[in-house]
């Protein structure tokens, strides 16, 4: 059997051809092309220029004979198991940058409601002479706060983390339009 | 010429079939054959599509019958004729191509231009 027509068994059978219908058309090859030889005719003479591709001129005859069950399977190498690398920056950089948003404003928000409004205060009852007037701190809900507070400067680290990013992508994406067009 | 060897695949494509139930009339064939019946016209199969699609397609379609049969010699080969609508197509096909022939004919025999070689 020659190369060709082993190359087209391949081919059947990873299409799911029925073995008995793959062996009849690879017999009727095969016989063609020794007839062919022996008289001194080139493969091409006799498959055209499928002989160049046998992949694709067995896939085409099982298809035309209607033995290839549907849908036909993918190759292998044709799927692709990852996405391709444009494909997939795109992707990372969209995430990177819809993550740097997120953090921005988490620490937008944690920075904003750590940031020191223990000193509001409130006068409560009427100013009487030679007595302070009653005061109460409104509204604390929490313990600690303040500017120095740890959750205060982790808020502001985040955000400015955050917008450094969106900055750094801004720019990125600003520079490379530039170059493509 | 490229375009003009684009041009001449592109003709064929449009009358293989034709041209394979034309060679069939002259008795029963296997496939081997008909690449030869159709070279000994001047239609060579080099740089073209393959017949053995077009044949299973014209089975597929009951424009051709098959059976097998021991060659010359050889091993048992699958033999095609057209079949009664195969025939049929056939006397179409030629009337539709001599059609177009003739009107591209009288398109271009006017044309007096000479082929550089």
């Amino acid at each position: 059997m020659t190369e060709f027509v082993d190359a087209c068994r391949q081919e059947w059978k990873r299409l799911g051809v029925p073995e008995a219908v793959a062996n009849e058309m690879a017999a009727d090859l095969d016989a063609d092309l020794d007839e062919a030889r022996a008289e001194g005719v080139s493969a091409e003479e006799v498959i055209g220029s499928g002989v160049f591709d046998p992949r694709s001129f067995a896939a085409e005859w099982a298809t035309e004979r209607g033995v290839v069950p549907t849908p036909a399977p993918t190759l292998v190498e044709d799927r692709p198991a990852i996405p391709a690398p444009k494909t997939r920056n795109r992707t990372l950089t969209i995430g990177a940058v819809t993550a740097a948003a997120v953090i921005a404003f988490i620490g937008f928000a944690l920075a904003i409601r750590h940031s020191g409004s223990v000193a509001v205060t409130r006068v409560v009852g009427p100013l009487k002479p030679f007595a302070p007037p009653r005061v109460e701190k409104w509204p604390v809900p929490f313990a600690v706060h303040g500017p120095g507070t740890p959750m205060h400067g982790i808020g502001v680290v985040l955000f400015l983390a955050g917008v450094a990013v969106l900055i750094a992508a801004a720019l990125y994406w600003s520079r490379r339009a530039r170059t493509t067009h | 010429m490229v375009v003009s060897g684009r041009r001449r695949t592109e003709l064929l494509r449009g009358v293989l079939d034709l041209c394979l139930l034309a060679v069939m009339q002259e008795g029963p064939t296997y496939g081997y054959e008909m690449t030869k019946r159709l070279r000994a016209r001047g239609l060579s199969m080099v740089g073209e599509g393959s017949i053995y699609p077009l044949l299973a397609r014209l089975e597929r379609d009951g424009l051709v019958e098959t059976y097998r049969s021991a060659s010359n010699g050889g091993p048992p080969r699958k033999y095609y004729r057209a079949s009664a609508i195969g025939q049929e197509a056939l006397a179409t096909g030629v009337a539709e191509w001599r059609a177009g022939r003739d009107a591209v004919d009288a398109v271009l025999s006017p044309v007096d231009v000479e082929v550089k070689s």
